[in-house]
């Protein structure tokens, strides 16, 4: 696949080149001809394909790159031919420690650091005072830092290459999705292209188009929504000065009559500045490129040089599609969930929803997990959706009060957080996107950070130790190639061994199991000098304890008193999607 | 929730609230109140407890939303 470099807002961007698909050739080869082996209407034969994506933004490219790791063959179609959608608009900055932790095992976690802005020091102001900061990093056991701000584009841009270097998936660039019917065992899309039309048939679709799908309306799936009354103008600035790279967030901003700012540095010396606007705004006057200077000047003084990127104007809703699987057909990220941006909940929940999905279909598709394996992507990330959606409506709601009264409390919490911690965690300015606790509840106290041992549906993080073969690795290391489980056992009683490895040698390849720190029993071995994997899966010596991760790396179950009979068990119930 | 006398001593508690108020204006005194809830509430921290509160204060003005989910 060729791309070609195209300057766009100071940004050296790549465009992909347009193929023919085969289909408009008549030489389709990708997959089984379809039912009768019909012809499509520009002629050609109709491919039956076992899974295709439509979208190629974060999510949809995610899905590919996480399911062309794993092995997995797909198609995407994608309507553009560019990463990003709105030229060299930043859209998603804020990466989690999750999402990081997921390119980790990508193996493009290195360009997105080398690229990105990492902070983990935020900090809330109100008029000219620091209401409160805080230190994600502090807490943190994983390889990757809690935050690297980056423009979305560099990210899809990476994740292309690396798809393009995996060679599985067919990236189908300028392929638009205008026609969709689903079926008992298939889908049918008709797609536009330059070089005409044609259709295919899908085993399995995956729909990551977006807020408008096209798909969703197709199928008539029921949605929850909410307009936001919140309008913001989004600029991106591209100055030299040095500001702290922190994230500062400013609940009332004397240069933004007392509305919020969010101010964010990202890649190539460019500033992500959000500005909040009065609920009447004319959004079309703030967007103007003269009027936002303005804003700018007021927040960074007269003699600061700056340059305007990318200037345009934001209303957040919220919408939830009630299910995320119907039939052959699974919706991830937007076209699944929307809501505003704070906290970073938008394209970090897109790629984990990826990440939930891409393992499931690998072993579904290799005949190794039941279909209703499936339906547990829905289970587990529509609550996390819910969620995200509820975590974002408070944030916007305390940044936008309705009342007077409403506005009383809010200047109460701010006046006491600049005294008393407990009122610290009211000044709401987002909460920070974490990975979600699968099979809990949605609340905010689930989501605090625990020092010892995650619980059964949490995310382990990407820790550090000594792997088998002597050398230093991390814990995506062991969840690449393949969707298996990896059982982490503590190798105590040694008595247990030999069962151990025996149910290991007959479980593989679906489940690799490794002994920490013994190396008594004749299990392939991890060395973990400095605690980190002991703290993360909470393992204690003379405690006999089995840990089972997805190949998500989310905990399924974590055994006490383990023997083979208990293991095997727990790996029967988490490949039929039971907890 | 409780609903019978907690106070060590009401009648200098009340007598102290209204003391506090002394010389605010309704502004002022409304920025108290809310200082003061927020300082209580937190003192008492459950949530199904701080709900029954809510809406006990709540009571004679009607229902009201609860957002949902």
């Amino acid at each position: 696949m060729t791309q070609t470099p195209v300057q766009t807002g100071g940004y050296t961007l790549p465009e992909f080149e347009f193929v023919t698909p085969p289909e408009l050739l008549g030489t389709a080869v990708g997959g089984e001809v379809g039912n009768g082996g019909k012809v499509g209407n520009s002629g050609a034969q109709r491919q039956r394909y076992p899974l295709v994506i439509i979208g190629g933004g974060l999510a949809g490219l995610a899905l590919a790159c996480d399911l062309a790791e794993r092995g997995v063959r797909a198609v995407v179609l994608d309507d553009d031919n560019t990463i990003g959608v709105r030229g060299a608009s930043s859209r998603g900055i804020v990466y989690a420690q999750k999402t990081l932790e997921i390119m980790d095992r990508f193996g493009i976690y290195e360009r997105i650091r080398a690229k990105g802005a990492i902070w983990s020091v935020g900090k809330t102001l109100a008029g000219h005072d620091v209401v409160y900061e805080f230190d994600a990093g502090a807490a943190s056991d994983s390889k990757q830092p809690p935050f690297i701000n980056l423009q979305q584009f560099y990210l899809e841009w990476f994740m292309v290459d690396r798809i393009v270097e995996l060679g599985r998936t067919d990236l189908r660039w300028q392929n638009k999705v205008t026609g969709f019917a689903q079926h008992d065992d298939h889908a049918v899309i008709e797609v536009d292209t330059p070089a005409g039309s044609y259709s295919l048939e899908a085993a399995w679709v995956c729909d990551c188009s977006g807020v408008n799908s096209l798909v969703r309306d197709s199928l008539k799936i029921g949605m929850h929504q909410a307009r936001g009354i919140d309008c913001w103008c989004i600029s991106d600035v591209r100055f030299k000065e040095k500001l702290p790279i922190e994230r500062w967030t400013w609940v009332e901003a004397p240069f933004n009559d007392n509305r919020a700012v969010w101010q964010h540095l990202m890649a190539d010396d460019v500033w992500r500045m959000d500005f909040q606007m009065g609920p009447d705004t004319d959004l079309e006057y703030v967007s103007r490129h003269d009027v936002a200077a303005e804003r700018i000047r007021r927040q960074l003084g007269n003699d600061v040089e700056f340059e305007l990127v990318w200037v345009g104007p934001y209303s957040y809703r919220a919408q939830l599609i009630e299910t995320f699987r119907k039939g052959r057909t699974l919706f991830l990220g937007d076209s699944a969930h929307a809501m505003s941006p704070f906290g970073a909940r938008g394209g970090n929940s897109g790629i984990q929803d990826a990440e939930n999905l891409g393992w499931k279909f690998a072993l579904v598709l290799a005949g190794q997990a039941p279909e209703s394996l499936l339906d547990t992507y829905h289970s587990e990330r529509r609550p996390a959706a819910q969620f995200n959606i509820m975590t974002t409506r408070r944030t916007a709601r305390y940044l936008q009060p309705e009342s007077p009264a409403e506005k009383i409390l809010r200047d109460a919490a701010i006046s006491l957080a600049k005294e008393y911690p407990f009122a610290r965690n009211l000044c709401n300015t987002g909460r920070l996107s974490n990975s979600y606790i699968y099979g809990k509840p949605p609340s905010s106290k689930a989501q605090k950070h625990k020092m010892h041992g995650v619980d059964v549906g949490e995310a382990v993080q990407n820790v550090e130790f000594t792997g088998p073969t002597g050398l230093r690795m991390a814990l995506v290391d062991l969840f690449r190639g393949n969707a298996a489980y990896v059982g982490f056992w503590n190798g105590s009683p040694a008595t247990l061994s030999r069962e151990i490895i025996l149910l290991a040698n007959r479980s593989a390849p679906l489940l690799r199991m490794l002994e920490v720190d013994t190396g008594k029993t004749g299990l392939s071995t991890v060395r973990d000098h400095a605690g980190k994997l002991a703290r993360a899966l909470g393992l204690q010596a003379g405690k006999p304890v089995f840990c089972l991760l997805r190949p998500d790396m989310h905990l399924a179950a974590r055994i006490e008193q383990p023997n083979a009979a208990k293991v095997k068990a727990a790996l029967r119930r988490a490949l039929e999607g039971k907890a | 929730m409780k609903t019978t006398l907690n106070f060590t001593d009401h009648d200098a508690f009340y007598e102290r609230l209204i003391a506090a108020h002394q010389g605010l204006t309704d502004e002022q005194s409304a920025q108290l109140n809310a200082r003061l809830v927020l300082l209580l509430a937190n003192q008492l921290g459950e949530e199904t407890l701080l709900e029954a509160c809510i809406d006990a204060a709540r009571k004679p003005f009607g229902p009201y939303a609860v957002p949902k989910e």
